[in-house]
């Protein structure tokens, strides 16, 4: 309780406060919630350190000097107190030391402010103008991708594929907002013969102005999963906006994901569904599934592909597929399109496998969604092992529907059948284990109160023939 | 929730082994349980105890603290009241902090603490411990009567002679004439001491002497044992009281002469002349499972749990074996009673992780303790009244 009250004066408060703004990416409303929820700041840098890039380097000097100048200010009142036998004084000059970290963690967010309203947005503004001549300059052909999950595995695939006989350039990892775009837009050298774009939603209106900006030949819609609800409020306001892509297409050259049933209320004639089971006019059969990968087959009129991937996971076959089939309609061979897939690796932090000392850990602590969380399972489920052992935090920013949401996950984790399910501590714990407890899960169950902890010692629980699945990962600014 | 006390350290020449198998393999793994609360009691080189949960933490054995903490932290009683109880003063107003033990963990290596000592405490105490009791870690402990009590089983040693120290001073000719009817190469052993302290390979017989004053200069017992041709070593750490759970045979992928280097083994982790392409353990890069023809490897599983039985061990330790790959023969070399990190790296290999070892390890303390106390251990008798 000591520790926690005195937190705020400890020399790091300020570090903290700028780690705190830097994980809320500068969001300020996020940041505030943060800020007035802490109890104990000596706890928040636990796992994670401030990055010292130039804006924290700015904004740490600024709360640190503000600090300094409010404490020093109140040392001199003190004195001055003192030697005037001043009552009033003397509390003013104790109540501007006592409130100087809550003062400045409220007045660090003007310079914030300052420099997003007079530097940085006109400059965005501007980038973003100029970024929209360059796309509609630009020859090459654009795809764009759009979804609340599997947004950035499917623009991989896609990169990985398409490289193998065109000349590619695709958005960097999970840079998918407007500013990013006019980024990617500088960066090109004209001769590029497809562009990949990923467009990362946020709010209601902005998939509609990527694709003004973009103006995207081609669309790729990968699921529709409760995100960002605090701004769309509604998974319908989420869709229509993500299916303002297709809008813009006139419904022709859109690729929708069959298996995100959130999506088909809004499918129309013309999209091309892909599934596990066809994509366009292709037909998919034999998949077959390892710790090692998938593999399956497409038939088209004649034509055939033989597909082997390093990808996990069945739900990958339909990503892959509308890969192989928009490959196809861009002119690739099948040795191209065959190629191409089998060069795609397992992306960093998703459903990535890895051995160690003859057990498998398979990473998807970048999974924040529950359909991705459901494909996983499912991964874990099939695939064979000696003791299969589940660890995750449940998922964050999922609105009202949080509850059931996560009721849902500790009902698939049940069904998975893991020997042992580790739920990290946070709020949604009590609803992923009715979930678990409702199915009727007879396996171990162990609530960790110290993820790092745990994360920094799984080497202390697993064992040769151990198949551990790592979903999700959450974020230090969330309870 | 139980209390388990894991006790570490000793005056052994493996005290700063013991801390890290203590640390590393048995109290972070039981933490992570989280059924139990862990109680770190280490023994210092004098033989002071201490109780502390700063004593889990290595950077004070690192750094050298430990002196300091030494200095000023209590030593600690031991209570016995048909269980035990640690007792220390609170420092304050003359108070004692009393903690009951459920189950300890000896984490020791060597003299006064895996060679039986430790555990005849334990033994009166009445508390449950992990690992071999008292008789079988005192005949495991000492090459001499562990290759007796294996013989006597029918277990085959390679041809070996052992003396007293004392008999080196006053006939040394007479040990010389022992060692006589055995073929080079010869190695020569500290019959109490572990991680090849002592040991000695010995080429010809104008190297023997000078073998044997070493051995001699740390125990008060020397075995002098043949070597064997078309050598491979192997090792098996075995889990268990009535039923035995093997883990992997496991051959390290040292050179002869590097193997019996304590250096080696322990401060270069097996960098010196490991081939590679092995995995790292405790003591240095191993090969695991041993890369044997199925009917040898099953030859010497079989052989590591009939020396297991025989010596009478329970809860866990290691046997280890010497193999004539071209005549198939294996033998019998010696027994540790408490491996060093507990062989979890084989374990974990061998499918049980370091939290499912030790956890498996503290049940099996308790299955013996509670089976010993179905034993009538009082006799009424008429004897006093005849006084």
């Amino acid at each position: 309780m000591i520790k926690a009250l005195t937190s705020i004066y400890q020399p790091r408060f300020a570090r903290t406060i700028v780690y705190m703004l830097q994980a809320t990416e500068y969001q300020l409303l996020p940041y505030l919630k943060w800020f007035w929820r802490t109890s104990d700041f000596s706890r928040v840098m636990h796992r994670r350190q401030l990055v010292m890039t130039g804006p924290a380097r700015w904004l740490l000097l600024a709360m640190q000097t503000g600090l300094l100048l409010q404490y020093a200010a109140g040392v001199v009142f003190l004195i001055w107190a003192t030697d005037s036998h001043s009552y009033p004084l003397a509390q003013l000059a104790l109540t501007l030391i006592i409130i100087a970290p809550i003062v400045w963690g409220h007045l660090i967010i003007i310079p914030l402010l300052l420099g997003r309203w007079i530097i940085i947005n006109p400059y965005n503004l501007l980038q973003i103008r100029h970024s929209a001549q360059s796309f509609a300059d630009h020859p090459g052909t654009k795809i764009a991708v759009a979804g609340s999950y599997g947004k950035t595995t499917m623009k991989e695939i896609l990169a990985t594929v398409l490289n193998e006989g065109k000349k590619v350039a695709a958005t960097v990892a999970n840079k998918n907002v407007a500013i990013s775009h006019a980024q990617f837009a500088r960066s090109l050298k004209g001769d590029e013969e497809v562009l990949i774009i990923e467009f990362g939603e946020g709010t209601p209106g902005d998939v509609a102005n990527f694709c003004r900006t973009t103006k995207p030949d081609i669309g790729v819609i990968t699921g529709l999963a409760p995100a960002h609800l605090d701004k769309y409020k509604t998974l319908q306001r989420a869709g229509e906006d993500i299916f303002s892509l297709a809008d813009f297409l006139g419904n022709k050259n859109v690729y929708v994901n069959g298996e995100s049933k959130q999506l088909l209320p809004f499918v129309k004639k013309g999209h091309l569904i892909y599934s596990q089971k066809e994509v366009a006019d292709w037909k998919i059969s034999d998949i077959k599934v390892s710790i090692s990968g998938l593999s399956f087959k497409m038939v088209k009129s004649g034509a055939s592909l033989q597909i082997n991937s390093h990808l996990l996971g069945e739900h990958q076959v339909g990503p892959l597929a509308a890969a192989a089939s928009i490959a196809s309609s861009l002119g690739f061979t099948k040795k191209q399109i065959e190629e191409g897939i089998a060069r795609i690796q397992p992306f960093e932090n998703r459903m990535q496998p890895r051995e160690a000392g003859g057990a498998w850990i398979i990473d998807d602590t970048y999974n924040g969604n529950i359909e991705g969380m459901l494909a996983g399972l499912k991964l874990l489920k099939v695939l064979p092992a000696k003791r299969k052992i589940y660890v995750t935090p449940g998922l964050v920013d999922q609105g009202k529907e949080s509850s059931t949401i996560h009721h849902r996950l500790g009902a698939a984790i049940a069904e998975a059948k893991p020997d042992l399910v580790v739920l990290m501590k946070h709020s949604v714990t009590d609803w992923i284990t009715a979930g678990i407890r409702d199915k009727g899960y007879e396996g171990q169950l162990v609530i960790e109160e110290d993820p790092l902890n745990f994360y920094n010692h799984l080497d202390q629980f697993v064992a040769a023939g151990d198949l551990i699945l790592l979903q999700n990962d959450w974020p230090d600014n969330y309870q | 929730m139980k209390t388990v006390a894991v006790i570490f350290g000793g005056q052994s020449t493996e005290h700063d082994v013991s801390i890290v198998t203590a640390l590393a393999s048995v109290i972070k793994p039981l933490e992570l349980t989280k059924e139990y609360r862990v109680e770190a009691v280490y023994i210092a080189k004098d033989g002071s105890w201490y109780w502390d949960d700063k004593l889990k933490d290595i950077s004070i054995y690192q750094s050298g603290e430990i002196d300091d903490f030494r200095v000023k932290a209590p030593k600690v009683h031991l209570l016995f009241d048909n269980e035990l109880s640690l007792v220390k003063s609170s420092q304050f107003a003359g108070r004692k902090i009393y903690r009951k033990i459920n189950v300890v963990f000896p984490a020791m290596h060597g003299t006064h603490g895996e060679d039986g000592e430790l555990m005849g405490l334990l033994q009166m105490a009445n508390v449950a411990f992990v690992g071999c009791d008292m008789t079988a870690s005192a005949i495991a402990m000492d090459k001499v009567l562990a290759k007796q009590v294996a013989e006597a089983s029918g277990i085959a040693s390679t041809p070996w002679v052992w003396f007293e120290a004392k008999e080196l001073v006053e006939n040394h000719t007479k040990v010389l004439s022992k060692a006589k009817s055995l073929k080079y190469p010869l190695f020569v052993k500290p019959a109490h001491l572990g991680s090849s302290i002592g040991i000695s390979k010995v080429e010809k017989e104008g190297e023997l002497m000078n073998a044997l004053e070493v051995a001699a200069h740390y125990d008060d017992k020397v075995i002098v044992e043949e070597g064997v041709s078309n050598l491979v070593e192997v090792t098996l750490p075995i889990i268990g009281n009535d039923k035995l759970t093997p883990a992997l045979l496991e051959h390290p992928l040292t050179k002869p002469e590097d193997y019996f280097d304590f250096e080696y083994k322990y401060m270069k982790g097996g960098k010196k002349g490991g081939k590679g392409g092995g995995t790292k353990g405790s003591q240095g890069y191993s090969e695991i499972p041993a890369p044997l023809p199925k009917d040898l490897y099953q030859k010497a599983e079989e052989m590591g749990l009939k020396v297991y039985r025989a010596l009478g061990c329970s809860g866990i330790a290691r046997v280890d074996m010497l193999i004539d790959t071209k005549a198939g023969k294996v033998y019998f070399n010696e027994v540790n009673p408490l491996p060093g990190g507990l062989y979890a790296h084989n374990w974990r290999q061998a499918g049980i992780s370091n939290v499912d070892l030790v956890s498996k390890l503290i049940e099996l303390a308790e299955e013996r303790w509670a089976t010993k106390q179905k034993l009538t251990t009082s006799f009424n008798t008429n004897y006093l009244k005849q006084f």
